[in-house]
């Protein structure tokens, strides 16, 4: 029994301070401030805004 | 800043920017792997369900052994997709999206190879075991409890990979994926540990075990696959098509409030059930209010494709992933209102809900996970897949197939709970009702399995590098970095 | 920026909130529940020991929860009272010793909570876990053959064993057989409690 609650005290801090740490993370390089850049940061000069990247093999109008 | 202009590097980083090719080379090892396993057990537990299946209309067939009792096959086809496919697919495509995303190499290029060892024998033990009549009995934790320790060391082999790459990373802003990914990873061990220490531990009482079970079950779905559904989604719309998220802000505020509510609707299995009256309500207003994230990701899904819905036609890895976000939007809606108590006196108990789950894994998890593998596999392996004719086979038998599965159980499952709230239809009736539509239950699964198949063929021939190298957009320019 | 700060705080604590309000809290809930004892001095429900417990393995082993469920919805909410499966709803007292529980979520086939009340014969059992469309026809579970020895016809009955109704010979239980029709024979919530009036 006091193995269990072990376990989950136990869990339960690794949790709130993994929290913790996203957080404080998250806040100190600005994740919640610039969305656009956020929703174009899967996008490089290799594969820029407007590049379709997928089509069925041999038929793709590969440029 | 404008969305269309790529995120600068922040300044001081040392050395230049890894190319695409470079970190997707070093993916090739472990996702390959991951994958590969992933779709050998896809065929494992299409033929335990195909057996399953036949089983329920055919009662006699197979059945002179008990390893090939009904009451076994059935919890190892379920364990089979779960942990071996879904979950090593799962594996696979988030650490190919946690490298992309971070921009980094795959770190721990030794250990975590070795995980997929471990993974596949733990998997393997775990489902021979259920066959020789060892399962523990709870439903999503069939597994003995030492499969635990396997997995649970390879989960955090996968926490200190993710960290990794999180702290390495080259790019400053975290994409939504990135999120959901994290929360994926940090979420499913707790889950699991939990959920097998509740089980055990003997001063959990009573149908308070039903509810911990039913916390951890509903969980599997909502904090391991979805995320790592919603994650993939989330890259692959915006990659393919060329075009960002629409409401990045809405993507953000749909992960948190996933995370908030999804947990605490579990215990919807059990209505009626002697339980606390308060435990259940707890569960339906969980359930309720998912339709916040459910909404706002399917709105921004259909916004981010609206005017691109064309690519549908040209790229298989758009067509997985679409049906897989609409299905997450149907069985999402479908799952709040099955909560309800009205609607869950008579779909409780019933095949309704066994085509419920399938949606939710399959056609929207499962989809999702085929969609990803069409547009990471070639990238990993530098070659093309070789047969456009089989991709269109496998999406066309896997998506006609579910939609007869579900279709026809929801239906059947929904008389039957209708018949079976009337006393005075015997329950021999019923069972006779339901037959014609198990029959149409394990045509879907052929039609599936052919898919698996297909899906089967295709990877197969990718790994042995027989179709063309791969000059496709992705790879644009084969450059070295400098 | 302190308001994502407060949500993104809370996320991974509602996980553990979340098992602490579905988990722990009804198990505390819990905490005080025993056995009832009636006017007869008898403490309900009983703890399974012998064949009882061993037949409660089996049917987990070959795992009946996948089709049978063991738990009787209260009045007014679906039949189960009008169909006979119950005398009573059930509630959690009854299953204060279930370990693993096997509450079920499926019906493929009837609820079995109350099965050793409503069907107490040995002989319909055994012809039933034989082969179930002996005892129920058109039934869709599958046959349990292997739980059995099959002895050719023959006058002298062996010892336990049952005569299959259409005289091609006896099936002789074995262990497993016993103890599965053991529990099952034992699942009976007639017991009043006082939580749940009859």
């Amino acid at each position: 029994m006091f193995l269990v609650y072990l376990v989950i005290w136990a869990f339960t801090l690794l949790a709130g301070a993994s929290a913790v740490w996203a957080l404080a993370w998250a806040v100190q390089t600005g994740q919640f401030r610039d969305f656009r850049a956020g929703a174009a940061s899967i996008f490089d000069e290799g594969e820029p805004v407007g590049r379709v990247t997928d089509a069925f093999p041999g038929e793709g109008k590969h440029p | 800043m404008t969305p269309a202009v790529a995120q600068p590097l922040p300044e001081g980083l040392p050395g230049d920017r890894l190319s695409r090719i470079q970190i997707d080379r070093s993916c090739r090892q472990t996702v390959v792997w991951y994958m590969v396993s992933a779709v050998a057990w896809l065929l494992a537990g299409s033929l335990l369900a195909l057996l399953a299946s036949i089983k329920m209309h055919t009662p006699g067939f197979l059945a002179d052994a008990d390893w090939l009792t009904f009451g076994r096959v059935r919890p190892a086809h379920l364990s089979t997709m779960i942990y071996g496919w879904g979950s090593m697919a799962g594996v696979g495509v988030l650490l190919w999206l946690q490298a992309r995303l971070s921009r980094v190499r795959l770190p721990l290029p030794l250990l975590l190879p070795v995980t997929v060892v471990i993974w596949n024998l733990a998997v393997l033990y775990g489902t021979v075991r259920i066959l020789q009549g060892a399962s523990t009995g709870i439903e999503w934790l069939e597994f003995p409890v030492e499969v635990l320790a396997f997995i649970g060391f390879c989960m955090a082999v996968i926490i200190v990979a993710s960290v990794l790459m999180f702290v390495r990373r080259q790019v400053k802003h975290t994409y939504v994926s990135q999120w959901y990914l994290f929360g994926a990873v940090l979420w499913f061990p707790f889950l699991y540990i939990l959920g097998v220490v509740l089980s055990e531990a003997g001063d959990v009482r009573g149908v308070a075990k039903a509810a911990a079970n039913w916390w951890f079950a509903h969980n599997v779905l909502g904090l391991w696959f979805t995320p790592i559904g919603l994650a993939t989604a989330y890259y692959m719309i915006p990659k393919v098509i060329g075009r960002p998220v629409h409401s990045y802000h809405l993507s953000l505020l749909g992960f948190w409030t996933l995370a908030i509510f999804y947990n605490w609707a579990g215990t919807h299995h059990l209505i009626g059930g002697p339980l606390p009256a308060w435990l259940v309500t707890v569960g339906i207003v969980g359930s309720m209010m998912m339709f916040i994230p459910v909404i706002t990701v399917a709105v921004n899904h259909h916004l981010t494709m609206a005017g691109n819905f064309h690519h549908l036609r040209t790229s298989p890895t758009l067509r997985f992933v679409v049906v897989a976000a609409m299905s997450y939007t149907v069985v999402s809606f479908q799952g709040s209102l099955t909560a309800l108590r009205a609607v869950n006196e008579v779909s409780h108990f019933t095949h309704y809900t066994i085509a419920h789950a399938h949606l939710g894994v399959y056609a929207f998890f499962t989809m999702m996970m085929f969609g990803a593998a069409y547009y990471i596999l070639p990238r990993l392996m530098n070659t093309e897949w070789h047969s456009a004719r089989w991709i269109r086979v496998h999406f066309w038998a896997t998506s006609l197939g579910m939609a007869l599965y579900w279709l026809g159980l929801t239906w059947a499952g929904w008389r039957q709970g209708e018949m079976m709230n009337d006393p005075n239809i015997p329950f021999l009736a019923i069972v006779e009702y339901t037959k014609p539509w198990l029959h149409s239950r394990s045509l879907a699964g052929v039609l599936m399995t052919i898919g698996h198949v297909s899906f089967a063929w295709l990877v197969w021939n990718l790994v042995r590098q027989r179709g063309a190298a791969l000059i496709g957009p992705t790879l644009l320019k084969r450059r070295k970095s400098a | 920026m302190n308001r994502s700060l407060t949500i993104a705080l809370g996320i991974m604590l509602t996980v553990v909130l979340s098992m602490a309000g579905l988990v722990l809290i009804p198990n505390w809930q819990f905490r005080e529940m025993q056995q009832h004892k009636d006017d007869d001095g008898n403490l309900w429900p009983v703890q399974l020991e012998g064949a009882e417990a061993l037949g409660r393995a089996e049917y987990v082993s070959l795992g009946c929860v996948y089709c049978h469920t063991q738990q009787v919805r209260p009045p007014n909410y679906g039949a189960d009272l009008d169909r006979g499966w119950g005398f009573r709803r059930t509630v959690p007292r009854d299953y204060l010793f279930d370990k693993p529980h096997l509450l079920g979520t499926m019906r493929t086939g009837p609820d079995l909570a109350n099965i050793g009340a409503r069907q107490p014969s040995r002989d319909w059992h055994m012809l039933h876990l034989y082969d179930p469309v002996i005892t129920s026809p058109g039934s869709t579970m599958p046959p349990h053959r292997f739980l059995f020895e099959k002895v050719a016809p023959s006058d002298r009955a062996p010892e336990r064993a049952i005569r299959l109704p259409d005289d091609s010979g006896w099936i002789l239980p074995s262990a497993r057989a016993e103890s599965l029709f053991a529990y099952l024979r034992s699942l009976d919530k007639s017991y009043e409690l006082p939580e749940a009036p009859q």
